[in-house]
């Protein structure tokens, strides 16, 4: 069927005209850009074609091949700019009307010079003053950096016909800028302005570099229809804004240029971000505005957290079932700071250690505390936090996260009804212990002798077995080492501690000093069973069960009463008794060569009833003709 | 270790196989007499032991004799074995030893 397309539809968009929905033909697409996907179409309304950028949220379209060479489509939505003295059409919005056509007509390709609008223009500031409605628009290149010094070209979007002689007074166009929606900024936009709250605001920071000083802050906006981006100022632009943004309030903000977003510190779903310049507006909108949301989250469930990846940034909220104090931590830069462990649960039966570092320990931390230590369990949602995999998984706070303690939204309402409605009650898995798989009921089994057969612990995570076997030798040099009795947060801080001056200990972790110190088990130990034998290692609770007293009773026995009879009884009389062995096997880098590590993580005394039925399971298990007993 | 004279691990159901020869085997007590002893085999039957039990008599007791009939055995060594004991383990003992795996006994 024969096809119109739009008579002179390239001279009216060249034109300034913006609302004419012409119906084009894509003769071509380009991708360009080096670091982004950028498409660029050749469109043509059968006579003269015109370069068009198609902005990236419209890039699944060429990708999927809803449109593609020869497509008839409908500009629906774009815009006029002029770049490097070239008119380029920006395609914000558009329909494919027939996806394959042959070409129509006897389009003149560009040859490459100034397409035929730019006849006679006087290529310096001057205006046009616009009689037209405010929809048309002036371009405006974005700068390229920020140090530069050159004036934007602005040229006039509607060309007068030629017998208008460019006269009169210079006048500065006012009309404000189109809104658009935050999805749609892109460096190759003309004119724009946004209407967005501030969602977070970062601290003013100072920095130092070869330039010489300087300083920034960045703050976060979100607008009606839920995208987000990052804004960030510069020195003397901070001076501007810094008073001005308040998180929460709405501001109209335009004339900012668009870079890359910074992945490593930007979270945002944005690949651009905004950087304000000397001559940016930020206006703020007094009228409170329903229409945008005062934050956005994407909560995932706790449950899925645990297959998260290490160091990714996400959204969680939960109830928050225990707060410990806040403690002291030296970190690897010298710098201390305050930590603090909280639980969270939700309603995916799961639980989750969230850390909170600095500030964070001081406001929310201490009021979680204030409301968990009164009964209350205040829900917290978390944006941005990052996953962390050290112990199971668990969330750290960073920088840019922010806390919301019983926030308003309707995920917080159900986790309150959830809990209030049973939810209390249920016992939830924590994801953020250290995988020992398997209960009693799925422990893997192994000989001595098959851990080396099989090569267990050279992979990237460690092995957990069974063995039973029997203790043949225990090392008595060095059994145990002096540790550090302080308590952090919940757990005892147990880092070997040195001895300072006469009869004191020092912690080199906690900072202080003592004068008692804890003495807990290192002990080296040889293991037998019907295969083979082999070294293990057995920290305190396992050196307790092999041998029956405490670390510091044996101390006191072999250095302090120097009563080596009584200390050689004892531990012959731990030899030879057979144990069911839970061993956590690990390859470890000593000096040059890769030793395989055995640690004893618990000792069990042999259950012969069980073990016995074990043992007749084992015998069954391969007989042709299984009897059910 | 004297290997002469080897006892059949039995039950109640396996102790017709074995009548005239040494046997052993493990009861939970039910009555305790001057001459005998009354008590339930690990498969659940009444089985009759005659000689003079150990006093004090735990639940279970390990009879190590000669199989009378199918269900007495004529004791000769007895031995404790506490108030709790595993009895569905010993007997899949019982039938191992005299059904798949009976060439690892006697």
């Amino acid at each position: 069927m024969p096809v119109n397309l739009t008579c002179n539809a390239i001279a009216m968009m060249n034109s300034g005209d913006v609302n004419s929905k012409p119906l084009v033909q894509v003769v071509d697409i380009k991708l360009i850009g080096n670091s982004q996907e950028r498409y660029r179409f050749l469109l043509s309304d059968s006579e003269s074609t015109q370069h068009a950028m198609l902005a990236t949220q419209l890039n699944e379209q060429v990708r999927t091949g809803r449109v593609k060479k020869g497509s008839i489509i409908q500009l629906i939505d774009y815009i006029c700019s002029t770049v490097q003295n070239r008119r380029i059409i920006v395609v914000l919005n558009m329909e494919t009307i027939i996806p394959e056509y042959e070409i129509i007509g006897n389009p003149k390709l560009p040859t490459g010079s100034e397409p035929e609008a730019n006849k006679s223009m006087p290529n310096n500031n001057l205006l046009e003053p616009s009689t037209r409605s405010t929809n048309n628009r002036y371009s405006a290149p974005a700068p390229a950096n920020k140090a530069q010094s050159f004036q934007p070209t602005i040229q006039p979007a509607y060309q007068p016909p030629p017998n208008y002689k460019i006269q009169g007074p210079i006048m500065k166009n006012e009309a404000p800028a189109r809104i658009i929606p935050i999805a749609a900024l892109n460096p190759y936009q003309g004119r724009w302005a946004i209407k967005a709250r501030v969602t977070a605001k970062g601290d003013l920071r100072r920095y130092n570099n070869a330039r010489g000083d300087g300083k920034v802050f960045s703050f976060d906006l979100l607008d009606s229809d839920g995208g987000e981006i990052r804004v960030t100022c510069f020195n003397a632009v901070v001076d501007r804004f810094y008073n001005v943004i308040e998180v929460g309030k709405v501001y109209l903000i335009s004339k900012g240029s668009l870079k890359p977003a910074q992945k490593n510190f930007n979270h945002l779903k944005n690949e651009w971000e905004i950087f304000l310049e000397s001559n940016s507006t930020v206006e703020l909108c007094p009228d409170e505005d329903g229409s945008i949301p005062r934050q956005q989250f994407s909560f995932r469930p706790i449950t899925e957290i645990e297959s998260a990846e290490n160091n990714s940034i996400l959204d969680v909220i939960g109830i928050v079932i225990s707060v410990n104090p806040s403690v002291p931590i030296l970190r690897k830069n010298g710098m201390e700071t305050q930590r603090r462990i909280l639980n969270l649960k939700d309603a995916s039966g799961k639980s989750v250690e969230l850390t909170l570092w600095g500030d964070f320990c001081n406001k929310e931390g201490q009021k979680l505390q204030e409301m968990v230590d009164s009964g209350l369990f205040p829900v917290l949602a978390v944006k941005a936090g990052k996953v962390n995999d050290f112990n199971g998984k668990s969330i750290g706070t960073i920088s840019s996260t922010q806390l919301f303690i019983d926030p308003d939204c309707p995920e917080a309402q159900g986790l309150r009804a959830w809990f209030e409605s049973g939810g209390r009650n249920t016992a939830s898995i924590s994801i953020s212990k250290e995988l020992m798989p398997g209960g009693s009921k799925n422990e893997i089994r192994k000989t001595l002798t098959q851990i080396k057969d099989e090569g267990l612990g050279r992979s990237d995570k460690p092995d957990w077995v069974t063995a039973k076997a029997t203790v043949v030798f225990i090392k008595t040099d060095n059994f145990c080492y002096t540790a550090c009795p302080l308590m952090i947060g919940d757990r005892q801080c147990n880092k070997k501690v040195t001895q300072s001056g006469n009869k004191r200990w020092l912690c080199d972790r906690c900072n202080q000093e003592f004068e008692e110190c804890d003495y807990r088990y290192l002990l080296q130990v040889q293991i037998q069973d019907h295969t083979g034998l082999t070294w293990v290692t057995a920290f305190q609770e396992a050196g307790e069960e092999i041998l029956g007293c405490s670390a510091k009773e044996m101390y006191l026995l072999k250095y302090e009463l120097q009563d080596d009879t009584r200390f050689g009884e004892i531990i012959r009389s731990r030899l030879f008794h057979q144990y069911l062995f839970r061993l956590k096997i690990k390859e470890e880098l000593y000096g040059d060569e890769q030793r395989v590590k055995i640690t004893v993580v618990k000792v069990d005394k042999v259950n012969y009833s069980a073990e016995s039925r074990y043992l007749l399971d084992m015998v069954t298990k391969n007989f042709p003709n299984r009897k059910q007993f | 270790m004297d290997t002469s004279s080897p006892a059949a691990f039995v039950n109640g159901g396996l102790l017709r196989m074995h009548v005239g020869r040494k046997v052993r085997t493990v009861i939970q007590v039910t009555r305790s007499d001057a001459g005998s002893v009354m008590g339930k085999s690990t498969d659940g039957c009444q089985l009759v032991v005659r000689g003079s039990p150990p006093a004090p008599l735990t639940s279970y007791v390990e009879v190590i004799g000669v199989a009378e009939n199918e269900n007495s055995i004529r004791a000769e060594l007895w031995t404790n074995f506490g108030d709790s004991f595993d009895a569905s383990n010993y007997d899949q003992l019982c039938q191992l030893a005299n059904g798949e795996l009976k060439h690892l006994f006697l």
